[in-house]
């Protein structure tokens, strides 16, 4: 029974539908560091009813072996050099959760990125360099993290 | 993709439950009832993180039930077509193998496995090269693309492939171009 939005939908293209195309999206390093804080409160809670739900269990441990700067603090520097450049919300996670090493990576897997970065007449703001700066500034901030 | 949305749900609540402590007892009741659902058209609901707007409550007739509108911020997972994400291999076998990316399964055909990549049955079933570098077994983490969503109500089902440019195994030597 595939509902007929999914249809539609292709990340590679942003095409994300009505419900999340305006929503915000988090990186797994966010999303780390919001479930940890959620997870320390409910364990100084003495009442066992707040058990925490396997959904939220599973997340937890994704994120947590999938994130890639460990420190808050770092977490919002990626967000901020990420913001800098014209990128959608789900460009700028995209490349936040998977930390590609070269531009051609950055390219395939976020082909939106590889579509507008195409004409260097710099119309929306994405050219080659900036894409390459952009991710050196990513490994710097990781090296001293 | 994890998002921070805004959601609606409608909640009843007993009258006994009215006093002081009433907007507690409604966001305990929220989280309750949402946290750790999912639906097909907003994903897993991981954590409610903010409840922002109580509406006007609304007395059922008969029951004596108070049913509030109210708006909380959430963080949900909703995989995406074409999104590109890691995850965790949970099961391998001469079908394709399943991973698993937070709350959400995946299922890799043996078709959307590179050519050059063969089953090996044995104590621990894996994917490999011939030359055994690169090796997918259980706890393997890989990089995959989401090609199709299986959305039910209360389930999302993902089949993903690995058999495109820097995909596959996560820190594997030969991968990319």
């Amino acid at each position: 029974m595939a509902a007929t939005t999914t249809e539609e939908e292709d990340a590679s293209e942003l095409k994300l539908g009505a419900d999340f195309e305006k929503a915000k999206c988090l990186m797994n390093s966010e999303v780390a560091v919001i479930l940890e804080r959620k997870y320390e409160q409910l364990q100084q809670l003495p009442d066992p009813a707040n058990q925490v739900s396997q959904v939220f269990e599973k997340s937890l441990q994704y994120v947590k072996r999938f994130s890639r700067y460990q420190n808050p603090n770092a977490v919002k520097q990626v967000r901020e050099v990420l913001s800098r450049n014209q990128l959608a919300e789900f460009e700028v996670c995209v490349i936040g959760n998977l930390c590609p090493d070269t531009l051609e990576e950055a390219k395939a897997l976020v082909p939106s990125l590889a579509k507008r970065s195409k004409s260097d007449d710099d119309e929306d703001g994405i050219t080659d360099e900036k894409i390459e700066q952009m991710l050196a500034d990513l490994a710097t901030i990781k090296k001293f993290e | 993709m994890f998002f921070h949305i805004v959601l609606e749900r409608k909640i009843q609540l007993h009258p006994r439950h009215f006093g002081p402590h009433l907007r507690d007892k409604l966001i305990a009741k929220v989280i309750q009832e949402v946290e750790g659902t999912c639906s097909g058209r907003h994903g897993f609901v991981v954590a409610v993180t903010n409840v922002s707007d109580v509406g006007k409550g609304l007395i059922r007739d008969g029951t004596g039930f108070v049913t509030f509108p109210v708006k909380y911020d959430c963080v949900v997972f909703r995989p995406f077509r074409g999104e590109i994400l890691e995850s965790v291999v949970t099961m391998v076998n001469k079908m394709g193998f399943f991973a698993e990316a937070g709350p959400v399964q995946i299922f890799v055909s043996n078709h959307l496995i590179p050519d050059d990549m063969e089953f090996q049955s044995g104590d621990v079933p894996c994917y490999a090269t011939s030359d055994g570098l690169v090796k997918i077994q259980k706890d393997s983490e890989v990089r995959l693309k989401i090609v199709g969503t299986r959305v039910d109500v209360t389930e999302i089902f993902c089949i993903g492939t690995i058999k495109d440019d820097f995909l596959g195994l996560i820190g594997d030597p030969t991968a990319g171009g």
